[in-house]
């Protein structure tokens, strides 16, 4: 049974990271090895011109500095925002909680398409379009993060709360020492979901962003595909490199997040 | 708390120190900087930044001009940005010279932002007559030139010559009746009755429709107001002068043989996996498919199929244009001067060896280097020849909820196939959608 | 110096940025866009004149968009429950010790790493039908871009594959949090996997798993760019969702007031769901 439900397991998760290494390998493709038939799994002989193209086309590493700082700016203020504001409403009882609390966490139900080009006006009225604010301006509210927060803050009693503010303990200090800590996973869990959100955005940096200097890497992508002749293989480097720095990020941090994942808590 | 708040402070601070952080480029005095926004990527991205280069230090070195050109996405994304500034209060962002394709121009052609080709070439002086007739008229508005065609290309027949060999077929089909009977050869089954090759692929698109209906009687309209092109279509014409009857009926005969296969996507894999003998595809997709097919078996092209006998009309010039926009910034002159080194014949030439989009100046037709690269590349010149041989005045329609109708006219026709519906009954129920689309347009600008 | 503030506005304050974000990102526009959906609106998007509902009749009278609402709910009602099986088969099958455990749970998070465009641009050249991988090793020939419900088909897969990893860290994450002792005792009372996943796991990662369902059924109600990029919404309509009918509406023919109205009844749409989910968690917590 262990046995049958290890080999399952491993099965299914190499089909699920099947596309990954698929693309991988075929950023070693010679251009005849796309067109192919039957279609070719592994290079014929493995090339690396096409990251030479994905390099000399395009301005790769400015697109990819542009994507990182933002993402990475992004991602603190997010938190921030949404740590706040997850404390505000597990720790505190106020007028109009209920209230305040359904109007940030509703706003996931707005399509962010449909209002891009009311969102757009206000950045260019704002005067922040060709600006790294601009850029992450609208992925700044993640209410779906605070909404999860609160849950895991939910499952803190109020009464640890209440008796570190009785003992003279301050808010910041009950948030940076006793709060964060214990929900370090969920915090690790979703700060990498924030980043990788703002990294991966393509429509609205598209929007916002004028200056080939300020492209983030998504929008950068695009510009190596002459789609219309099947060249995918720049394509396919430019993909692979975008995602080598998250997937070996994501490998070397699977530890953190199953240390902190298996930080066991009572409650629900 | 007190903490929190001065974190919270000094990530505000950080957050308007980002704003600094892109100051816009400070342009260099006396020199006239012209942006140029395009969807050109590929081997296109290299023809354009090399253009850009060769007037930056010819005639931009002598007038003072830098051309600065911006890949702004896809077709779509270009026009999404462009659409998204004019509609806001301040324009001054947008660029001096934008490319687009003929879906926007419903959107841009009543923009205040619009300066008209007509207008800038009047005032210099320019014989717009050395632009093609057909590429001209396929940017005219009410009598008026609004844009200047660029990237234009037309529709061709593609089919397997190995395939026709194998079955005995001299010549590849010049009507829908020929197409027919050689679909019917060219169809193969394997031992369980399954098709694994069709004699044709296609469920016709909107621009393939422009065509075939439009190519009838040596011309025919599809909507009213000469297809848009003198003011907002109110209805279509198709259903009243009998044309998609006409074709949907040699369409039907098509699809009954069992050689015509549905496809609306991936048209150019199937054919060149061998799957399909013949499609019709754009003249800029020539370079693709002949890559595509490589070995695997000889590739011919030829005219695009006429409906029947007395449909004349050929085919329409389609893909893009430059639109030279008013962003406040008084480069009108400088941006003139770019637009007609694009449409020079020599950069047009250049445009054309490179990318595949056919010149749309008459005098690069002359040039010696244009007919030796046409002697090298024949099926360049089958696309050349039917463009020249088309009635100019046959062009695409203009009108509103451009991808509702291209469905409309896609669903319709597999409607009928599937569903055995009657090509009258047809006709009628695509024209009445498209009606409703044209009306609800014309409500709302009420 | 010192900063002082009374008591009470402590919560107001610490909520503040994210209030102040709501209404300027969202609702702000929002009510532009529900302002739109009662007016005729120009193509250069100014609001000409108040015509009440009409807009709203007209939709629903309009073929384009019952297809598209069609789609949607159609959509949702596949992609929801086949998403939740896979991230939580996914999760309960690595939810155990072991090396080669962790390598799975590695793989099975690894898709989160992937740009929704790359990932796109990948599915779209491995599904191609003529050359792709993917019907040339299983031996299919399935047209994926051409046949109606093998796009439908295709879409719910791309769907997966994006969700997967965010999914299955947030389930897998819960899983872990069921303490081992009460495990230990699910086990040695003899109770099998089935047992205890459906007495011990599933009620202790309810309020995960309720959190994975909401945010699941709003992706499937809002899901756009996806259909942008794979299938652009065909063969023949097949694919095309509300959201993007409204990109198609509001960007590409110009029609805001109709892209509004889309809009709108997405909103109103999804926002009812919710609703209901929140409802019924409350209930629950309660009678527990």
């Amino acid at each position: 049974m262990k046995r049958l439900t290890a080999v399952v397991a491993t099965l299914f998760s190499l089909a699920v990271v099947f596309p990954i290494a698929y693309s991988i390998s075929a950023s070693f493709f010679q251009w005849a090895d796309f067109t192919a038939i039957p279609a070719r799994l592994l290079p014929s002989v493995p090339t690396f011109d096409n990251y030479r193209r994905a390099f000399s086309e395009s301005n790769l590493l400015v697109f990819l500095s542009n994507s990182l700082y933002s993402a990475l700016v992004g991602t603190v203020v997010r938190m921030t925002i949404s740590i706040l504001g997850a404390y505000a409403f597990t720790f505190f009882s106020f007028k109009g909680k209920n209230f305040f609390f359904i109007l940030i966490v509703a706003t996931m139900l707005l399509p962010p398409d449909a209002l891009i080009l009311e969102n757009y006006t206000t950045i260019r009225t704002l005067r922040l379009t060709d600006t790294y604010l601009g850029i992450i301006s609208t992925t700044l509210l993640a209410p779906t993060h605070l909404f999860m927060l609160r849950q895991y803050f939910l499952t803190v009693s109020r009464e640890y709360r209440e008796a570190a503010v009785l003992e003279g303990c301050s808010d910041s200090r009950f948030l940076t020492t006793l709060l964060i800590p214990i929900s370090k996973a969920v915090i690790i869990t979703l700060a990498i979901h924030s980043f990788s959100t703002i990294f991966n955005d393509y429509l609205w940096p598209l929007l916002v962003t004028n200056r080939e200097m300020m492209r983030t890497v998504q929008v950068g992508l695009t510009m190596l595909g002459f789609s219309e002749n099947l060249d995918y293989g720049p394509q396919f480097a430019a993909i692979t490199l975008l995602m080598s720095p998250i997937l070996i990020t994501f490998i070397a941090l699977h530890k953190p997040i199953q240390d902190s994942v298996s930080t066991r808590f009572t409650g629900r | 708390m007190k903490r929190l708040f001065i974190t919270l402070t000094v990530c505000l601070m950080a957050l308007t120190h980002l704003t600094a952080l892109a100051q816009r480029e400070s342009a260099e005095r006396d020199v006239v900087t012209i942006t140029w926004w395009h969807p050109n990527s590929g081997i296109a991205g290299k023809a354009t930044d090399v253009l850009i280069d060769r007037f930056n230090t010819t005639i931009g070195a002598e007038q003072g001009i830098v051309v600065r050109g911006v890949y702004q996405g896809k077709a779509n994304d270009v026009l999404t940005k462009t659409k998204a500034i004019m509609q806001s209060p301040i324009t001054d962002d947008l660029p001096d010279l934008v490319q687009l394709d003929g879906a926007a121009v419903l959107d841009v052609r009543d923009d205040k932002s619009l300066i008209t080709i007509d207008r800038l070439a009047q005032a210099d002086g320019y014989d717009l007559s050395q632009i093609l007739e057909a590429a001209r008229l396929s940017v005219t508005y009410k009598q008026e030139m609004i844009a200047m065609p660029f990237n234009s290309s037309t529709i061709l027949l593609y089919y397997n010559k190995s395939a026709f060999d194998e079955a005995g077929i001299k010549a590849p089909p010049r009507t829908l009746d020929e197409l027919t009977s050689i679909a019917v050869k060219l169809k193969q089954t394997d031992a369980k009755g399954k098709t694994v090759r069709y004699g044709f692929a296609n469920v016709p698109t909107t621009y393939e429709l422009m065509c075939w209906l439009g190519q009838q009687n040596g011309l025919s309209y599809l909507t009213d107001e000469e297809n848009g092109h003198t003011g907002v279509p109110t209805r279509v014409l198709f259903d009243e002068n009998g044309t998609m009857v006409n074709f949907l009926t040699k369409w039907k005969a098509l699809y009954n043989t069992g050689s015509l296969e549905n496809l609306t996507s991936d048209l150019n894999g199937a054919f060149a996996s061998g799957r399909v003998a013949m499609i019709v595809a754009s003249t800029s997709n020539l370079t693709t498919i002949e890559q595509m097919v490589g070995s695997r078996f000889e590739l011919g092209v030829a005219p695009f199929p006429m409906v029947d006998e007395q449909a004349t009309g050929g085919v329409n010039v389609g893909g893009g244009a430059l639109w030279v926009l008013d962003n406040k910034s008084g480069h009108q002159r400088q941006t003139w001067e770019f637009v007609k080194f694009l449409a020079s014949e020599q950069s047009q030439l250049y445009w054309h060896i490179e990318t595949g989009y056919f010149p749309i100046n008459r005098n690069t037709y002359e040039l010696d280097q244009f007919k030796a690269h046409i002697q090298q590349n024949p099926r360049a010149a089958v696309a050349i020849d039917q463009l020249l041989s088309s009635n100019p005045r046959l062009q695409g329609i203009w009108v509103p909820s451009a991808y509702q109708i291209y469905y409309a006219f896609q669903s319709g026709i597999l409607k009928m196939l599937e569903e055995d519906r009657g090509v009258e009954e047809t006709s009628r129920a695509i024209a009445r959608e498209i009606n409703g689309y044209f009306a609800e347009f014309i409500r709302m600008q009420q | 110096m010192k900063l002082r503030y009374p008591q009470w506005t402590k919560p107001y304050l610490l909520i503040a940025p994210a209030l102040a974000l709501a209404v300027l990102f969202s609702y702000r526009p929002f009510v532009l866009t529900v302002l739109n959906s009662l007016y005729t609106v120009s193509l250069s998007g100014k609001r000409i004149t108040f015509i009440g509902f009409d807009n709203y009749i007209r939709l629903f009278a309009n073929p384009s968009f019952q297809a598209s609402l069609y789609n949607t709910l159609r959509f949702t009602l596949f992609f929801v429950p086949i998403n939740i099986t896979i991230c939580l088969s996914a999760a309960l099958l690595s939810n155990r010790p072991g090396r080669l455990a962790t390598l799975n749970q590695i793989f099975f998070f690894l898709p989160m790493a992937v740009s929704l465009s790359s990932s796109m641009m990948i599915l779209k050249m491995m599904f191609n039908p003529s050359i792709g991988i993917i019907n040339q090793l299983l031996h299919l020939d399935v047209q994926w871009f051409n046949n109606r419900h093998a796009a439908m088909a295709l879409l719910v897969f791309a769907g997966v594959g994006l969700d997967i990893g965010l999914n299955f860290l947030l389930l897998s994450a819960a899983l872990r949090n069921v303490p081992t002792d009460l495990l230990e005792v699910a086990r040695i009372e003899g109770a099998n996997s089935v047992q205890t996943f459906r007495y011990l796991q599933g009620p202790l990662i309810s309020s995960t798993l309720l959190f994975v369902v909401v945010t699941n059924i709003k992706d499937a109600m809002l899901i756009s760019s996806p259909v942008m990029i794979l299938t652009e919404g065909g063969p023949f309509r097949s694919t095309q969702t509300l959201v993007y009918q409204m990109y198609l509406e509001g960007f590409k023919s110009g029609n805001y007031a109709i892209g509004s109205t889309i809009a709108t009844v997405v909103f109103t749409l999804t926002f009812s769901i919710l609703l209901l989910l929140l409802h019924l968690e409350r209930r629950r917590v309660y009678y527990q």
